[in-house]
């Protein structure tokens, strides 16, 4: 059966914990590209270079019955007071989900942005840029 | 092995100049006294971008089959390839062959792949 899918179907994953309160996820693959053109050629040409994986996530800044809070766990990865490390890199997945059926695209990633702020009559929202670093580990789309 | 035949993706060509000597007088007044007929010097920069590194290593090959910038060597028709003007006009001229002015230079693109330049200078 025909499968269109909506926010609905959305899910990010911090490790193996689905993140609850998200409100939107992006994902971006880049390729670089080499130029092989030589004199002579009347078209250029190109090879590939290093990929390279981005994205952004917007969550709501909300604190579960048990404590937790989604937001800040990534958060803290980038606001602190000790610096980023290695230790800080995170395992994301970007989820579509049909079903029992997942799309998912998992990588490695640093936080390399975050920002969150109050507003009246709004909630308090987060969002976050990662930027992968190594392969994606799991590609299903 | 001959010096690799690969297209290049830069080259720049200098003419050279043909041996002479200036003299200048206190007065200002120049006189010039050639020493030879043939034009020589030709300076020849080729690059080749993101060519593989099996490839790439060819120049070195070539680089120490000449002992550097000792033993002198023809190009191969490929160090030419879009130039549609005369083809001897941006080799070595009569009476001269290539040689290295400095080594080859060699720099890692990424795995597998690296750029190199050559700089090659016209001798009698």
């Amino acid at each position: 059966m025909a499968k269109v899918y909506t926010g609905r179907d959305g899910r990010l994953l911090l490790g193996s914990d689905t993140l609850v309160k998200v409100t939107s996820w992006t994902l971006q693959a880049d390729l670089e590209t080499l130029e092989i053109t030589t004199l002579g050629d009347a078209q250029r040409n190109y090879a590939p270079g290093v990929q390279g994986f981005s994205g952004s996530a917007a969550l709501i800044y909300y604190t579960d019955d048990d404590g937790s809070n989604d937001a800040s766990t990534l958060l803290r990865k980038i606001i602190n007071t000790t610096g980023v490390t290695t230790a800080d890199v995170v395992s994301l997945t970007l989820r579509l989900v049909d079903g029992n059926t997942n799309s998912d695209v998992t990588l490695n990633a640093y936080i390399t942005s975050a920002s969150i702020g109050a507003n009246v009559g709004e909630v308090c929202s987060a969002q976050i840029s990662f930027q992968g670093t190594g392969p994606v580990t799991t590609v299903r789309i | 092995m001959a010096f690799p035949s690969y297209n290049p993706t830069s080259r720049t060509f200098n003419a050279g100049d043909y041996v002479y000597k200036k003299f200048t007088s206190q007065s200002g007044k120049e006189v010039r006294i050639l020493y030879g007929d043939k034009r020589t010097g030709m300076e020849l920069d080729l690059g080749y971008e993101n060519i593989p590194d099996t490839q790439a290593d060819d120049f070195i090959t070539h680089y120490d089959e000449v002992k550097g910038g000792f033993n002198s060597f023809v190009l191969p028709s490929a160090f030419r390839t879009g130039w549609t003007g005369d083809a001897a006009a941006i080799d070595a001229a009569t009476g001269n062959q290539w040689r290295y002015a400095s080594p080859p230079e060699i720099r890692s693109v990424r795995p597998g792949i690296s750029s190199v330049t050559v700089k090659l200078v016209g001798a009698l």
